[in-house]
């Protein structure tokens, strides 16, 4: 046994030793703090665009978007767009900001996907020389504190959105309604902060909280949750979702329970497949964020603080509520 | 052959532990013994069903298929495609949606029977495959369809079940029917307990295996269509981990991983007892982490209770034989 | 270098499983010297290399290695004394270096880290003992031949000390070239005063390489023989023993037209034109050493291995069998050599087993199977075969191993096949279930099948056959009637292949 433990050793020690003097290669390079902008490409910047799940349409739109601006105004920069697979796969979206220090870009636009765990890389990336800025959810206040960093923001109010959203299905209900809340991947920092919007538009019109459980950002599971609190709560008035996905599986689950128009439903995001919905009252209300602006929101940003000037402060996009 | 006696105890030993989750849950909750809950429970099983029915057919012959659910999904997104793109009647979009599950789980058990690759490769190698065609077809976009696909999935009036849900249960006992009592179902059985042997009996086992990929494809591809017809749009996500919920089915229902030994029914219960639980637990208002921590008790500790189960029954058996077999 | 002591005293060695396998067995060793082994199978040979290596335990008897006692109770103790066996399966690992595989269990390491330098100082040496100096010790296992991995597995054996080598049929993987330089090999062992127990068919390098040659029959030592002192055709007389009266139970020999026959079948290395023909109503039994081509020329007539040539003609007309489908529709069954694993679904009941060749014939056209049909069919062969069993639902893994083979043939019969092939159709069954079978055997003969049987039991063969072909090498090396049979001439043709051509004449 201890011999094939000692084979099994050797190729980990070694690539964990190549790892580390490649770290400090990395390190060694970035020694000189008055050159922000490292040996790239001559001329025009680089910048990297990072996506959580380029299969989630939100997040495509957003690319487009993002893709848009620069083949109009690709003389200033150019970009490189990644997104990872699988919402929750951390681990992957910490790979492509590595491989994007390791390519030298010049400024890292990112979506993270945990606002906690990607904030070790990220340093990594800053301490490399290279920009980054934050956008969509925002990284954890307190984390960025400790690691001493500081990121900009360029972003949505997630919980101002949410606020609106839910004020405005407020508005056809009275007070001692019974409602429930379908979250996201309680994790993510975007999905707190709907639940928490939608949590001070219940509080303040007077509504009842029944329950809050999570549809993991997806259809079916969320359809099928719904059905449960369907059946639990006969009395249910409104169901209120963190994302359009989650409304239109609720949709689906009042549908086969038979009370469709007794259930009003909210959403986020205002993604296309939900507009017949919204044009037939099925769901009263969700929010814009304008996806599609919010990539290029960040990137002007970073060319801006490449450019030399000075670093704003944290930048709240618009979110619009959308009723029809 | 197991006589049918020992079959209905089976059958009736996995009722038993459905009935324990529902007395369980109905204690639990006021409002879950109810219709709307029986009603809404036969709703969503119907894709899950047909994908465990085939799956089960696949253990049987001792393979293992973990594409279905990113079949399920092109299957499900080329539906949504052909309808709201393409405006497809909706006959045909469903055909088409058919065809594709069928032409992947050929790929499946092709592949794997004349490359004599194992099929936990060649699915793995699928499950990618039709889950990047699913965002391709789809520009990664939800699609919402509405009324034309609903009817399939919403609640016969006055009975409270779909279509869907009795196009499932047809499934189930006609793949019973076929696993018991037919060449096909006999083959299979074989072939899952000793390929070389069967083989040697002069039977060609290649036909029958790459069979029962391709129903397995066929029913994630009619999977798909009871997905999208219950949730009225299609979505290019559909199905994500699906593979793992039909597994536990069907080994909640007492197949072995091992090939050999199956039940279509038993497996029918395991997606109840799976689907009973997930609503359940959602009723009583269980956080996410809760119901996760639940649900994989409840499948390691069905499968535990089977293989006890089965022990005894193998006990019975030896001391009968060795009474009449001096 | 003569040395009075000897290298290994083996005295009264007893063991028994069920039978007696090995009986007040004596042998001995000297230092530097060749000892041959030879008898026919099941004579005890591998059950005493078995025990001399530690892999089994004695039931009696002592042995002493340079006068000290020796009972090994595991392989490690004997390879810590100094007896290491050389299996006819290497023990190789392809994927790892000759270097590893040579010091596997001692590699040199400081902190768990291989000292590489070390291990493959150590490996030249031990590389050039065997006549491998050419050979790197980082190049992977796998990269070399046959012949060269087994060199590399006796390295690895002097590289421990090893004072006493067992090495049984080593040259039936090798070619002519690396046969040379294995012995060329040994030869060097026995300059440094290794003993060799060296076990084989092969008379032509037995004579060759060997010192003495002991002769063992039903787990007794027979004679010792200075090996210029014997010629083959005695050495061949005494592992058979005196004439056993033979009987033929037969009272008329087959008189049907041929049912198969099989000319110039020919198998890569396995087969060379085997041809044959067996009679409706003849049993014609074929003997030969394991690894003669028995199992081989079954599993080619019936498909189930591919073949090189030769053609099989059934009732008169041509066949075209390149698998088991085709046999079938040819009225051809095999009852394998391994039951459990190519015979039998061991879990699943009696009457699956049974039909399992019949399923169309138990289904309408529509493909549902007629379970009354199916039952039918099963118990009128258990009834006709007397399997005892309590229901024909009974797992078969439940039987006992006659009952089982039973099964087996009852399939067959259910096929209604002309032509029956058993591979060692009574192993592993007890006596009175072998007389069963025996009988069986004859009454299907007695149907007019034709029955062909592997046996490495000679006098099963000749108790139950009409006709006895002898495969040796993969060729045919002599055909027997009832008249002209003996154990001896069988054993002696079951040999030939393995003689050189000018011993061959001198014995036949």
């Amino acid at each position: 046994m201890k011999n094939r433990f000692s084979t099994n050793l050797t190729p980990l020690l070694a690539s964990a030793l190549l790892m580390g003097a490649l770290a400090l290669m990395n390190g060694g390079c970035s020694k000189a703090p008055d050159q922000p902008e490292p040996k790239a490409a001559p001329g025009k910047p680089r910048v990297a665009l990072i996506m959580k799940s380029l299969a989630n349409e939100f997040f495509s739109t957003m690319a487009e978007g993002a893709k848009k601006h620069q083949s109009t105004n690709s003389a200033s920069y150019e970009l490189v767009v990644n997104g990872i697979k699988n919402e929750t796969d951390l681990g992957e979206q910490v790979n492509l900001v590595e491989q994007m220090i390791a390519q030298r870009v010049s400024a890292i636009v990112i979506a993270p996907a945990d606002s906690k765990a990607l904030v070790t890389v990220l340093k990594r990336a800053k301490i490399a020389g290279i920009l980054v800025v934050n956008i969509d959810n925002k990284l954890d206040a307190g984390v960025l504190k400790q690691a001493d960093l500081n990121i900009p923001f360029v972003g949505p109010d997630n919980r101002a959105g949410a606020r609106k959203v839910g004020e405005a299905l407020a508005k056809q209900l009275k007070a001692g309604d019974k409602v429930t809340i379908i979250e996201g991947i309680p994790t993510a920092f975007n999905g707190q902060q709907r639940r928490l919007g939608f949590e001070d538009a219940v509080k303040k019109a007077g509504l009842t909280l029944v329950g809050v459980q999570s549809g993991r950002w997806e259809m079916e599971a969320a359809s099928n949750v719904a059905a449960a609190m369907l059946s639990e709560h006969a009395d249910l008035k409104a169901i209120l979702c963190a994302n359009d996905s989650m409304a239109l599986g609720t949709v689906s689950a009042i549908q086969a329970a038979g009370k469709t128009g007794k259930v009003l439903v909210a959403g986020f995001d205002n993604i296309s497949a939900l507009q017949p919905l919204l044009q037939k009252g099925q769901v009263v209300a969700t929010a814009d964020q304008h996806g599609d602006q919010l990539a290029v929101f960040g990137i002007e940003a970073a060319l801006k603080i490449l450019k030399g000037e000075s670093a704003p402060a944290d930048q709240t996009t618009v979110v619009d509520l959308i009723t029809k | 052959m197991t006589s049918t006696p020992k079959k209905l105890a089976e059958y009736a030993a996995m009722l038993g532990i459905w009935v324990g989750l529902l007395v369980m849950f109905g204690l639990l909750s006021q409002n879950f013994l109810t219709g709307a809950t029986f009603s809404s429970l036969a709703n969503r099983i119907p894709s899950l069903a047909v994908v465990a029915t085939g799956m089960t057919l696949v253990l049987i012959i001792g393979g293992i298929d973990l594409s279905v659910g990113s079949v399920l999904g092109l299957c499900g997104s080329v539906m949504g495609v052909a309808l709201v793109n393409a405006h497809l009647p909706c006959w045909v979009a469903t055909l088409l949606a058919l065809g594709i599950g069928l032409v992947a789980g050929t790929l499946n058990g092709v592949i794997s029977v004349f490359f004599r690759i194992p099929s936990f490769i060649v699915t793995l190698g699928m499950l990618e495959i039709a889950r990047g065609l699913a965002y391709l077809s789809t520009n990664s976009q939800t699609k919402y369809i509405g009324s034309p696909v609903e009817p399939m999935s919403a609640p016969i009036p006055g009975l409270g079940i779909s279509p869907a849900f009795l196009m499932a249960l047809f499934v189930i006992i006609c793949s019973q029917v076929a696993l018991s009592r037919t060449v096909f179902g006999r083959h299979l059985v074989a072939i899952g307990t000793n390929e070389e042997a069967v083989r040697l009996a002069g039977i060609n086992p290649k036909p029958a295996k790459i069979a029962v990929f391709a129903l397995l494809g066929l029913l994630s591809g009619l999977g798909g269509v009871f997905h999208t017809s219950r949730l009225g749009s299609s979505d290019p996500n559909a199905g994500m981990g699906l593979e793992l919920s039909a597994i536990a089915a069907v080994v909640i229902g007492g197949t072995s991983l091992m090939g050999g030994r199956g039940s279509v029914v038993r497996t029918f219960f395991g997606v109840l007892i799976i689907a009973t639980l997930e609503a359940g637990l959602a009723q009583v208002g269980a956080s996410e982490p809760t119901k996760r921590v639940i649900t994989g008790i409840v499948i390691v500790g069905a499968v535990i209770l089977d293989a006890w189960r089965h022990n005894l029954n193998a006990r019975g058996f030896r001391s009968l034989g060795k009474r009449t077999n001096p | 270098m003569e040395n009075p002591a000897p290298l290994l005293q083996v005295k009264g060695l007893v063991k028994s499983y069920n039978v007696p396998v090995l009986v007040d067995f004596d042998f001995s060793l000297r230092p530097g010297e060749v000892h041959a082994l030879v008898g026919s199978n099941g004579a005890g040979k591998s059950t005493f290399a078995r025990i001399l290596s530690g892999l089994t335990l004695p039931d009696g008897g002592s042995m002493q290695i340079l006068g000290r006692p020796y009972s090994p109770r595991s392989k490690r103790e004997a390879e810590d004394a100094g007896v290491t066996m050389v299996l006819q399966e290497l023990n190789v690992i392809g994927t790892l270096s000759v270097a590893e595989n040579i010091f596997l269990n001692c590699l040199p390491r400081t902190a768990g880290f291989i000292r590489y330098h070390v291990l493959h100082e150590a490996t030249r040496r031990a590389l050039d003992r065997v006549g491998l100096a050419h050979v790197s010790p980082s190049t992977p296992a796998s990269a070399l031949g046959m012949g060269q991995q087994q060199l590399v597995e006796i390295a690895g054996i002097l590289a421990r000390n090893s004072r006493l080598i067992i090495l049984d049929e080593p040259t039936a993987a090798l070619t002519d070239p690396e046969i040379e330089q294995l012995f060329a090999n040994i030869r060097r062992l026995q300059s440094e005063g290794v003993g060799i127990i060296y076990i084989s068919h092969r008379m032509d390098e037995i004579q060759r390489i060997a010192d003495r040659i002991t002769v063992m029959r039903d787990g007794r030592m027979v004679a010792t023989h200075t090996a210029t002192d014997v010629i083959p055709s005695q050495l061949i007389r005494e592992m058979v023993g005196h004439d056993l009266t033979e009987r033929n139970p037969l009272d008329a020999g087959p008189t049907g037209g041929w049912a198969l026959q099989v000319e110039n079948l020919t198998s890569a290395d396995v087969l060379h034109q085997v041809s044959f023909g067996v009679r409706h109503g003849e049993i014609l039994g074929i003997a030969g050493l394991i690894g003669s081509g028995r199992t081989e020329t079954l599993r080619a007539i019936f498909g189930a291995d591919a073949k090189d040539g030769g053609e099989i003609i059934v009732n008169g007309q041509q066949a075209t069998i390149n698998n088991p489908q085709d046999a079938l529709r040819a009225g051809i069954g095999l009852v394998p050599e391994d039951r459990k694993h190519q015979g039998l679904l061991l879990p699943q009941s009696i009457l699956i087993n049974t039909t399992l060749s019949t399923i169309p014939g138990h289904a309408n056209r529509f493909g549902w199977m007629d379970s009354s049909a199916e039952a039918a069919t099963t118990k009128d062969f258990c009834d006709r075969l007397e399997v005892r069993c309590s229901s024909s639902g009974q797992p078969v893994r439940e039987l006992s191993g006659g009952n089982q083979q039973k099964v087996v043939i009852a399939r067959w019969l259910a096929r209604d096949c002309g032509i029956l092939l058993f591979d060692e159709p009574t192993r592993g069954i007890d006596a009175a279930a072998k007389d069963t079978i025996h009988q069986l055997l004859r009454d299907l003969a007695g149907q007019s099948k034709a029955l062909v049987v592997v046996s490495s039991e000679l006098l099963e063969l000749m108790a139950v056959c009409d006709r006895i072909l002898v495969l040796s090498r993969g060729r045919i090396t002599a055909e027997f009637t009832p008249s002209t049979w003996t154990q001896e001439k069988v054993t002696q043709a079951a040999f030939a292949g393995y003689l050189d051509t000018r011993e061959s004449k001198q014995t036949t």
